[in-house]
C-alpha cells in the first residue's frame, strides 16, 4: 500500500506535433518511464553565493564530487556592495557567503567570476553575454530569475538549494513535465522608446495574474516578440516567474545566433550549431498548447506597479484603483488591495503621475544591460536628478559597464547627479547595503514589489528603465511618450 | 497528522514576507526560524507550537527560489501549509527537503477552518479532518513525483523503482 495517494500522470501523447518546449525537453530525458517521474540532463549549472553553501555542505557530508564541475559557472552577485570595490566587505556574514563560494569553488574544481573579475555580474546577465547560455539546452540556478535565459530558446528555471545539491552531484533532476502556454504579443508599438519589453510583460502579468502561468512553460510568439531586441527578449523571459511560470521560452532567430556569436564561451563548431538550432528549435504548426493567451501593443502604455505584487499594475495615465475595483473577484482579491494600498500609503483615485518618489534604481537582472542604461541615459542627458530625489544606477556586470563607460553614458548619468556603481543584485532585493530605508517609495527597474523586498517598509514602484529615468528627473512619475525619446 | 491552524487570509503571500531578504545570509537553521513570517506577522515568532499547521489563499510561497523559505517555517514547527495553491518552486522546495507538506485544498477547506481550529491530516486518503468543528474536507492528491518524494522523506532518500 502507498503511504500517500497520488493521482496518476497521463500518457504522453504520440504522432502530433510538438512545442519547442517539448522538444527541448525530450532532448534531455534521462530516464523517462510510465508512471515515474522524468530524469531530465542539466547542460549548464549557473551558481552564486546565497543559494549554494548548504548544497555544497550536503556534498561533503555524503562524500560526494561535483560530477561535472565544468559544466558548473559560479559568480557572486547577490550580496556583494556595489561602491568601491577595494575596500573590505563590511557585513560579516556576507563576507562569510562569499569566502565560503570561493573556497567550494576552489575545492570542487569550479570556474568562479569573482568580485574582481571582469565577468562577474549578476548570474543571468553574465550568463548569455559571455556566450554560456545556448538554443537548445538546459540552464538551472538557485534563483527563480534563471527564467532569463529563455530568450535565447533555452529551457532554463530556478531550483531551490536541496535540487542545487542534486545537479552539482548528478548533473540531472527529477521533474514534473510542466504544460506548454502560449503567450502571443501581436502589433506593433506606437513608441517603442517610450514603451517598453518591461511594459509588455508587465501588462501581461496584469491580465493574466501572478499565478497565470503555474505549472506551465510559456512560449512567448508573435510579432510583438519577434521585434524585440536578444536584451529586450531577455527582460520579458526573466519576468515570467512573476507569472508564476516555471519557464519562459523565446524560439531562437537571426538576432540570437547574431548575439551569441564570438562570445568568449561560444563554442568552436557554433556554424553547425546554428544549422541545427535553426531546423529543430522551433514550435511545429500542428502543436497544441495547453493554454493560450494574447496581447495586442498597438495602443499599450507605460506601466506603474501601485501595489505589492508585479499584477497590481496599471498605465501610467490611470489613476491608483480602488479596492472595491476588485469586489467582483473574491474577498482576498479585495483585502489584497486594500492590504497593499496600506502598506504603499496610496489612495484611491491619486493620478499615478502625482506619486512622488524618494529612490530611483536602474539595475537588476531585468533590465541593466546595456540597451537598458543606453535608453535611459536619452532621457536624462543634460538635466538634473530632482533634489528630493536619491538615484543609482548598477550596471548588470562588469562588461555592460565597461561598455558603457566606453561609450561614455556613465558620464551622462554622472553629471545628471545618479550614483554609477559597481556591478551586483543591488537594491532588487536588501541583501547588500543597497536598500531603501522604511517609508522610502522607489522607482525601480526590479522585478518584484513585494512588501520589505528593497528593504524593510521600502515602496516600491515596477517601471521600465525610461520610466524610472524620468522618474528621477520629475521627482514623480512621468508618461515618457510625452518626451523627444528619438 | 494532527496540528492547530495559523490562518492568513490572504492570496499571493510571497517567499520575501516568508523570510525577508537580509536573513539569507544566516547558516544556522534555528536562528532562520526566529524571523519567518516576519514580513507580514511580527508576532508570527511567539504564536507558533511545534506542529502547527498554516492555511492561506492561493499561490503561497511565489516568488523566489529560496529554500530558506519552507526551512524557516519548518523549524519554527510548522508541519504543514495548506493553501489554496502554491507557486511551484516553493511548493518542490517544500518535499525536497522534507521540511514540511504543502497541501492544495478546495474552497470548502480554506472558508471553514478557523484559526485555532485542530485539525487531523491524513494523506494516505486525500482527507482533512476538522476535529474542532466536526467536518471533513478533501484535499488535492499529491502527483506522482511529490508523492513518490515525500514517501521516500525526500529528495536525496527518492530512488526511482522501474518494473
Amino acid at each position: 500500500m502507498n503511504l500517500v495517494a497520488y493521482s496518476s500522470t497521463n500518457p504522453s501523447m504520440i504522432n502530433m506535433g510538438k512545442t519547442l518546449f517539448e522538444k527541448i525537453w525530450e532532448d534531455h530525458i534521462v530516464v523517462e518511464k510510465k508512471n515515474n517521474p522524468s530524469l531530465i540532463y542539466i547542460d549548464r549549472h549557473l551558481i552564486h553565493e546565497v543559494t549554494s553553501p548548504q548544497a555544497f555542505d550536503g556534498l561533503r557530508m555524503n562524500n560526494r564530487s561535483v560530477r561535472r564541475p565544468d559544466l558548473t559557472i559560479a559568480t557572486m552577485d547577490h550580496n556583494v556592495p556595489t561602491n568601491d570595490r577595494s575596500l573590505p566587505i563590511l557585513d560579516q556574514t556576507s563576507a562569510i557567503q562569499i569566502q565560503t563560494l570561493e573556497k567550494n569553488c576552489k575545492d570542487f574544481g569550479i570556474q568562479l567570476f569573482d568580485i574582481t573579475s571582469p565577468n562577474q555580474g549578476i548570474v543571468h546577465v553574465i550568463g548569455p553575454q559571455l556566450g554560456i547560455t545556448l538554443p537548445g539546452t538546459t540552464i538551472v540556478c538557485g534563483d527563480s530569475h534563471t527564467s532569463t535565459h529563455g530568450a535565447f530558446g533555452t529551457l532554463s528555471f530556478g531550483i531551490g538549494t536541496s535540487e542545487v545539491e542534486h545537479v552539482l552531484a548528478s548533473q540531472t533532476l527529477w521533474l514534473d513535465k510542466p504544460k506548454p502556454f502560449e503567450i502571443r504579443v501581436e502589433g506593433k508599438r506606437k513608441n517603442p522608446h517610450a514603451v517598453t519589453a518591461k511594459d509588455i510583460i508587465l501588462s501581461i502579468i496584469k491580465n493574466i495574474g501572478t499565478a497565470g502561468g503555474t505549472g506551465t512553460v510559456i512560449e512567448y510568439r508573435g510579432d510583438g516578440i519577434s521585434d524585440l531586441s536578444m536584451e529586450q527578449r531577455m527582460t520579458i523571459c526573466n519576468m515570467s516567474i512573476e507569472a508564476g511560470a516555471r519557464a519562459g521560452l523565446i524560439a531562437p532567430d537571426e538576432k540570437t545566433f547574431d548575439y551569441l556569436r564570438d562570445r568568449q564561451y561560444t563554442p568552436k563548431n557554433y556554424e553547425s550549431l546554428v544549422d541545427y538550432w535553426k531546423d529543430h528549435l522551433k514550435t511545429d504548426s500542428d502543436a497544441k498548447f495547453e493554454k493560450n493567451y494574447t496581447l495586442h501593443i498597438d495602443n499599450i502604455a507605460p506601466q506603474v506597479s501601485w501595489g505589492t505584487n508585479p499584477g497590481m499594475t496599471c498605465d501610467v495615465t490611470e489613476s491608483v484603483p480602488s479596492p472595491e475595483d476588485f469586489s467582483k473577484g473574491d474577498h482576498n482579491q479585495k483585502k489584497g488591495a486594500e492590504k497593499a494600498l496600506e502598506y504603499m500609503d496610496l489612495k484611491p483615485g491619486v493620478l499615478i503621475t502625482e506619486i512622488k518618489i524618494d529612490r530611483v534604481f536602474i539595475g537588476s537582472c531585468t533590465n541593466a544591460r546595456l540597451e537598458d542604461l543606453i535608453e535611459a541615459s536619452k532621457i536624462i542627458k543634460g538635466q538634473k536628478v530632482s533634489p528630493h530625489v536619491r538615484a543609482m544606477v548598477v550596471p548588470g556586470s562588469q562588461m555592460v559597464k565597461k561598455q558603457a563607460e566606453d561609450l561614455g553614458i556613465d558620464k551622462i548619468f554622472i553629471d545628471a547627479n545618479f550614483e554609477w556603481r559597481e556591478s551586483g543584485c543591488s537594491m532588487c532585493l536588501g541583501m547588500n547595503p543597497d536598500i531603501l530605508s522604511p517609508g522610502e517609495r522607489c522607482a525601480s527597474t526590479s522585478n518584484r514589489n513585494f512588501e520589505g523586498r528593497q528593504g524593510t517598509g521600502g515602496r516600491t514602484h515596477l517601471v521600465s528603465p525610461v520610466m524610472a529615468a524620468a522618474a528621477a528627473i520629475e521627482g514623480r512619475f512621468v508618461d515618457v511618450r510625452k518626451m523627444d525619446l528619438n | 497528522m494532527k496540528g492547530n491552524v495559523i490562518k492568513y487570509e490572504r492570496d499571493n503571500i510571497d517567499t520575501d514576507v516568508i523570510i525577508p531578504g537580509q536573513y539569507l545570509k544566516i547558516h544556522d537553521y534555528a536562528e532562520l526560524a526566529l524571523h519567518a513570517m516576519e514580513g507580514l506577522d511580527p508576532n508570527f515568532h511567539s504564536k507558533v507550537k511545534e506542529g502547527d499547521f498554516i492555511l492561506s489563499g492561493r499561490n503561497f510561497g511565489c516568488g523566489s527560489s529560496r529554500e530558506h523559505a519552507p526551512i524557516a517555517l519548518s523549524h519554527s514547527g510548522i508541519k504543514a501549509v495548506l493553501a489554496l495553491s502554491f507557486a511551484r518552486i516553493f511548493y518542490r522546495n517544500a518535499v525536497d527537503g522534507a521540511f514540511l507538506l504543502p497541501i492544495e485544498i478546495e474552497r470548502d477547506a480554506y472558508s471553514n477552518i478557523s484559526e485555532g481550529d485542530e485539525i487531523d491530516i491524513d494523506i494516505s486518503n486525500n482527507t482533512i479532518k476538522n476535529l474542532t468543528k466536526k467536518q471533513t474536507y478533501k484535499m488535492k492528491p499529491f502527483s506522482e513525483i511529490i508523492g513518490k518524494i515525500i514517501e521516500s522523506g525526500g529528495l536525496f532518500k527518492y530512488k526511482p523503482i522501474y518494473d
